[in-house]
């Protein structure tokens, strides 16, 4: 009764109690944006001022971009894709064991399962670019550090991935395999891979475009292909040749996506 | 004549307390249909369950086959089960795998690996497969995939895959639940004619009374993890049925939780057609 006269006599609110917490949001966020710049000291004067001088150095040192090399860019462009497409593909199989081995579904044994997910976290958790910066010091400059730095990223993003598509599509649906008297390993290929397919595809194309980018990031640490090519021609000053080179990796990376979509659509 | 499956004292606690079934004695003879009926939460699916060790009893004894299925594990429980059929609520087949495969799924135990890998099934377990589909009205789907069915016909290809095994008994766990009452009979129907067929024990949980009585040649009633009836249809009177559900009253006739949408005298009309399609 009472409840009912206040609706009818005073305005409706919209929540049942007031809250002062998004005013408290608001001042956090502000509070971080003003902390980091006076504390690394930016001046958005300077940045304004210093960008009449970015763009003059802009149009004068890398317009007109040199195209004459233009053919001697293929066999890097080659090797970018090449150690995203060696890399996305060894870890999609190495990463579908370890998705079987953190599934709950398709492993019982706790220790196991938490030990794997703790290495593959491990192995997900440090940048790529870090672990091309370590694997240089070990093999030297060079392709197999673009391969193998992708690799462990790469394992490492697909295992959890896979897993988690594991748990999505197991569960009670399993009980009728199970229940018939079919093995483990049955299951496993009856039950669980053909339901598996479309999510595996799925994340490892996406994966693939990951690599792609990143495979020509790590050139610039010198693990090969077209990135080093960046970064030589930009310690030489050759800037309108590195501008036709940062013009290709555009080109691949949409090319790339262009590719992975329409695989995509045709597939699903 | 010698039980084909004896049940001795069966009891299931989940956690500490929850005592989902308290005793559980009974004996199942060869060609029996069994209905077991009860409330949600009587512990129907918990006692189906039991027997092929879907879920394992805390007590007592499953006699089957000359063996104590409590006491098996590994690859004798699996030989086990293969001579147990399974029916499902929800049908649990592979949706992408197409529908003959799922029934050759039921020969998966009789099957090495590396040859199921490659569809190389026995050509008899092959004709069979075809046979049974044909006789449940499915030839026109044989190679359609699982998840393009309607939810009738997936539980007419579940059925298939529990016969394919050649059991001895057939678990069904609310077979029609998730049925509208039209396709609810079309699988009652075919379950019930190829078990006789096949002289098959089958044992069906169902909470539809009427359907109970229909089908069954005999009826346990299963309250609060206890048998409190044991008998035959005729003797299942409206009485007994009332104790059965007492407090429940309003899951004796319920076919679904989606035909819970419709009014009485929709429902009525509806299993009226359902009869009328026989």
């Amino acid at each position: 009764m009472n409840k009912q006269l206040t609706l009818t006599q005073s305005r409706v609110l919209l929540k049942q109690e007031k809250s002062n917490q998004p005013i408290l949001i608001v001042i956090a966020i502000i509070a971080a944006l003003v902390f980091s710049f006076f504390y690394l000291k930016i001046s958005l004067v300077d940045m304004i001022v210093g960008l009449p001088n970015f763009i003059l150095f802009f149009f004068q040192k890398f317009l007109p971009a040199s195209t004459e090399n233009l053919a001697a860019y293929i066999p890097s462009v080659i090797d970018t894709l090449g150690y995203a497409v060696v890399a996305t593909y060894l870890s999609s199989i190495l990463a579908f064991i370890l998705g079987i081995l953190i599934s709950e579904h398709t492993n019982k044994f706790k220790a196991i399962r938490l030990f794997v997910r703790g290495f593959i976290s491990i192995l997900r958790n440090i940048p790529f670019i870090i672990w091309g910066a370590l694997l240089v010091y070990i093999f030297g400059i060079g392709g197999i550090v673009g391969v193998l730095a992708l690799l462990l990223v790469t394992i490492g993003f697909l295992g959890k991935s896979y897993a988690e598509s594991i748990d999505e599509i197991a569960g009670d649906k399993l009980e009728a395999l199970k229940a018939n008297g079919s093995s483990y390993f049955q299951i496993l290929v009856h039950g669980i891979i053909p339901q598996f397919i479309p999510a595996w595809i799925n994340w490892t194309l996406f994966a693939f475009e990951i690599n792609v980018r990143a495979s020509v990031v790590l050139g610039l640490v010198g693990a090969g292909g077209i990135g080093v090519l960046i970064d030589t021609n930009i310690n030489l000053f050759k800037y309108g040749e590195a501008l036709t080179i940062i013009a290709v990796v555009v080109c691949i990376i949409l090319l790339t996506e262009f590719a992975t979509n329409s695989i995509r659509k045709r597939i699903l | 004549m010698e039980p084909l499956l004896s049940i001795k004292n069966l009891a299931k606690v989940y956690g500490k307390e929850t005592r989902a079934l308290n005793g559980i004695s009974l004996d199942f003879y060869p060609g029996e249909f069994i209905v077991v009926i009860g409330p949600s939460g009587a512990g129907k699916s918990t006692f189906i369950r039991c027997i092929n060790r879907l879920v394992d009893p805390t007590e007592g004894e499953m006699i089957f086959d000359n063996q104590h299925l409590e006491k098996l594990s590994g690859k004798k429980l699996r030989k086990e089960r293969s001579k147990i059929g399974m029916i499902f609520q929800h049908y649990n087949l592979v949706g992408r795998t197409n529908v003959i495969k799922n029934v050759l799924h039921g020969q998966l135990s009789n099957t090495p690996l590396y040859k199921s890998m490659f569809g190389l099934y026995r050509e008899e377990d092959k004709r069979e497969a075809v046979e049974l589909l044909k006789k449940v009205g499915l030839e026109e789907q044989i190679y359609k995939r699982a998840d393009a069915l309607s939810g009738g016909q997936m539980q007419r290809v579940g059925i298939c895959r529990a016969i394919l095994q050649r059991p001895k008994v057939i678990l069904a766990d609310e077979p029609i639940a998730s049925l509208d009452p039209l396709s609810a009979n079309i699988v009652m129907q075919q379950l019930h004619d190829i078990s006789c067929e096949k002289n098959l024990t089958c044992i069906v949980n169902l909470h539809q009374v009427d359907f109970a009585k229909k089908y069954a040649s005999r009826i346990v009633g299963i309250k609060k993890g206890r048998v409190v009836f044991d008998g035959t249809p005729t003797e299942l009177t409206d009485e007994i049925v009332k104790e059965i559900y007492e407090g429940k009253e309003s899951q004796m006739t319920l076919q679904n939780d989606a035909s819970s949408i419709f009014d009485k005298q929709d429902r009525k009309e509806l299993v009226a057609a359902g009869h009328g399609y026989e």
